[in-house]
């Protein structure tokens, strides 16, 4: 029996940035699967985006800050490789799609072919990899015109098939559509699941309860640094903890306040499901 | 009695094409919560700037309670309208929340008791009640969006624009929002909410405003606004997630969960 | 104007063609030489040069624009200075009322305007015809370091970007009542509200986009492949290394008595 060894894992990780007086995250013990699709979610200041940096080893490398436990991502201990070195296997994608466009090219094409030319990747391999990693984000028509004539939801986009582009086993992703419009989130989100069913794994965070449900057959809540609930979307948000601390989508609180009975639907279909059946 | 008013209005900006193809943009808004809703490039944030004067219209009037924008200073209508950006990182720059959320009003030279009444109100209202003396950047961004909000409130006006004031902020915030403006709209006065959130529009906006590509395509209650299917899916909006599981249940349109409650008979 | 900073104008001339280097070293020299060359003939020659170069490059009109704009002004002014205050004054020539036009300032004007003239045209004759992303290229193929050439590349998007950021912090807080024009005490009361916003956004996109370009594997060292090949010659290596040498054996010139 092949045992797949697993593309992420945190072993009772705590950090703490420079000079804070408390830690961010406090003894996460978490395995990620490959090929799994994660979610994680929690209100503000619970850790969620840096658990995304200390996957991709921002933190301690590019923070400093103090880290405890381990960190292992594709088999290798965060301590031990830079995040540049990182960076030809994992990708992180951030909120603000206009800090991720490297400012240095004049195409998009060009920009997206940044990541393998920094990897010293061949010149046929680049144009190969740029115009498969345009494809899938499906800005292929966009490949002449300059990034700064693209709109917010566009310039996502292109920062993800930069990201693409390397070819990532492991995809981050921080809230990657809070500040698109439901169009641009939409576009992303196709592409995810698209990522998703090629093996990629991938790890998001987001605020958009009932998407993630949608979207992720694992959810991880956090609040004030620890993970307070961490399996299917189900499970997780019928949790009373969870209710509390990070909150519930819309679907839930009608279930709840229907008085419909336990377990409530997390979904949309599930939702309806259950209320067709309380009106009957 | 209308307190915004635009009539006929065209913009471009330079270089570019008109905002608000012919015949110009014409709208009414009165006291109460509106949001204003449509994709990006809609023409929303120009409409907003229009309100306040940092653009003035090529063509068209607006006019805001009975002030002529185009003959009116920005600094004038900041005595009227209260407008919070979409990026609070592009106003805070006092030492304190208390100084921040009391500039507006000390640079309109409102009196002392009047700066000092604003800002208290304001400060509760956000639930900034106790972080007064904290520096704005040590906050996190939900609350620094809520510093941001609470200096557009400090002075009192009478008009109050949002830009998009639910990203980034969780359940128990946007409930304090909603609180919020239905206290506004309980005091009188206008409030409109430029947002993607259609979940808070149903929530907690009686009228909705639907822009599509610089045109008015539907100004008139929450709760008919997602009724046209084909509207809807033409303005790159969706509906309140409540209403998606409405239909499914045929039990009509409904756009809040206490409407969907009641729909249900519970 | 589409993305960045940038005087490009769009070209299939030769001069748009040739290597970077070359037209960099053309521009330098070309200035140096204006700048040394003894007498007004040599600099109108050169000047008539470089203006052949331009028409050449197919830019000629768009050169004048923006070349007289720049050129009148202070040719007008020179000459009006110059040609009444400068202590070498002789020769009458005319008399405006009470100002009197001398022949010795008239020339000195005119032989600083060309040169001038010659720095304006050069520049621009290199600007319109180069890319700027080919600039910082020629130059990373010849061993500048690639965070170097990732400066020159982006200062001309990040520029825009930054002014494009004054304006919303100076939007965000007009609309709260501050008054940005008028007397000095005014903008002096605005200066805070608008500059540490600026200073602040611009530091947290600044790490921003350095997490960005970590995540992207800049910096990584690997051997830099070429992006992309310039047409480069023989004829484009002699006449670099002519021009190269044409300035210090101009200054020898000159120093040996040249006149």
């Amino acid at each position: 029996m092949e045992v797949t060894r697993p593309a992420l894992v945190f072993d009772r990780v705590g950090y703490a940035y420079q000079e804070a007086p408390r830690e961010a995250v406090s003894d996460i013990s978490l395995t990620i699967a490959e090929g799994e699709w994660v979610g994680v979610t929690g209100p503000t200041n619970a850790g969620k985006s840096t658990l995304c940096l200390l996957a991709m080893g921002l933190a301690p490398h590019f923070f400093g800050g103090r880290l405890k436990g381990g960190v292992t991502v594709l088999g290798k201990d965060s301590r031990q490789v830079s995040v540049i070195e990182r960076s030809a296997e994992v990708g992180l994608l951030f909120q603000n799609p206009f800090t991720q466009v490297s400012g240095a090219r004049e195409r998009v094409d060009d920009e997206v072919a940044f990541g393998p030319e920094c990897h010293g990747v061949a010149r046929p391999e680049v144009e190969a990899r740029v115009a498969e990693a345009m494809e899938r984000v499906g800005i292929a028509h966009l490949a002449a015109r300059h990034p700064m004539d693209l709109s917010g939801g566009q310039l996502q986009r292109l920062a993800l098939a930069g990201l693409l582009a390397m070819r990532p086993a492991v995809l981050l992703l921080d809230e990657p559509t809070s500040q698109l419009d439901p169009a641009g989130a939409a576009a992303i989100f196709d592409v995810l699941a698209g990522l998703h069913q090629r093996g990629t794994t991938i790890l998001m965070v987001e605020h958009r309860l009932e998407r993630l449900c949608e979207l992720c057959p694992r959810v991880v809540a956090m609040a004030a640094g620890r993970v307070i609930a961490d399996g299917p979307p189900d499970e997780v948000f019928n949790r009373e903890a969870v209710q509390e601390r990070v909150g519930i989508p819309v679907f839930t609180r009608l279930a709840r306040d229907g008085a419909l009975p336990r377990p409530w639907p997390v979904r949309v279909g599930d939702a309806a499901t259950a209320f067709a059946k309380s009106i009957a | 009695m209308p307190e915004i008013r635009l009539e006929d209005v065209r913009f471009a900006y330079p270089g570019g094409v008109d905002v608000y193809p012919e015949p110009g943009l014409t709208l009414a808004l009165g006291d109460g919560v509106t949001a204003l809703v449509g994709e990006n490039g809609a023409g929303k944030t120009t409409l907003t700037k229009l309100l306040i004067g940092l653009l003035r219209p090529r063509a068209g009037s607006v006019t805001v309670q009975g002030e002529d924008v185009a003959k009116a200073t920005v600094a004038a209508m900041a005595r009227i309208v209260g407008y919070s950006f979409q990026n609070p990182d592009d106003q805070l720059f006092e030492r304190t929340v208390r100084a921040e959320v009391s500039f507006g009003p000390r640079v309109l030279r409102k009196p002392v008791a009047e700066v000092e009444r604003g800002v208290a109100w304001a400060l509760e209202a956000c639930g900034l009640k106790g972080r007064e003396e904290v520096h704005p950047h040590d906050l996190g961004l939900s609350e620094r969006k809520w510093v941001a909000i609470a200096s557009a409130l400090a002075g009192e006006p009478q008009v109050v624009v949002l830009d998009e004031p639910t990203l980034g902020q969780d359940y128990p915030s946007r409930e304090r929002l909603r609180s919020l403006v239905a206290q506004l709209a309980d005091m009188g006065r206008t409030v409109l909410v430029v947002t993607h959130d259609m979940d808070f529009v149903g929530e907690a906006c009686s009228s909705t405003v639907v822009l599509s590509e610089g045109a008015v395509r539907y100004a008139g209650p929450t709760a008919a606004a997602f009724a046209d299917r084909d509207l809807v899916e033409e303005a790159g909006i969706e509906p309140p997630h409540v209403t998606s599981l409405a239909r499914r249940l045929g039990l009509g349109d409904a756009v809040s969960e206490r409407a969907f409650l009641a729909a249900l008979g519970r | 104007m589409a993305g960045g900073l940038s005087l490009y104008a769009e070209g299939t001339s030769l001069l748009h063609r040739a290597h970077p280097l070359t037209k960099g070293v053309l521009t330098l020299s070309a200035i140096a030489l204006a700048f040394i060359a003894p007498s007004l003939w040599w600099v109108v020659g050169i000047l008539v040069v470089l203006l052949a170069l331009v028409t050449a490059a197919g830019v000629l009109r768009r050169f004048f624009a923006v070349a007289l704009a720049i050129l009148l002004p202070i040719t007008l002014l020179l000459l009006a200075v110059q040609g009444f205050a400068n202590p070498l004054n002789r020769t009458v020539v005319f008399a405006l009322g009470p100002i009197v036009y001398y022949r010795e300032g008239l020339a000195f004007a005119a032989l600083a305007a060309l040169r001038i003239a010659c720095l304006v045209s050069a520049t621009f004759l290199f600007s319109f015809t180069t890319r700027p992303a080919d600039i910082a290229e020629a130059l990373m193929q010849r061993g500048l370091s690639p965070r170097m050439g990732y400066v020159v590349q982006s200062a001309l998007q990040i520029i825009p970007q930054t002014l494009e950021m004054a304006g919303r912090i100076q939007d965000a807080q007009r609309a709260r009542g501050l008054e940005t024009q008028g007397s000095l005490p005014r903008r002096a009361r605005a200066y805070l509200p608008l500059m540490l916003p600026l200073v602040l956004s611009s530091l947290v996109a600044t790490q921003e986009r350095a997490m960005a370009l970590e995540v992207r594997g800049f910096g990584l060292k690997v051997k830099r492949i070429a992006r992309y090949e310039f047409f480069d010659s023989t004829l484009q290596r002699a006449l670099r290394w002519a021009l190269a040498l044409a300035v210090p054996g101009a200054i020898v010139a000159r120093v040996a008595g040249w006149r």
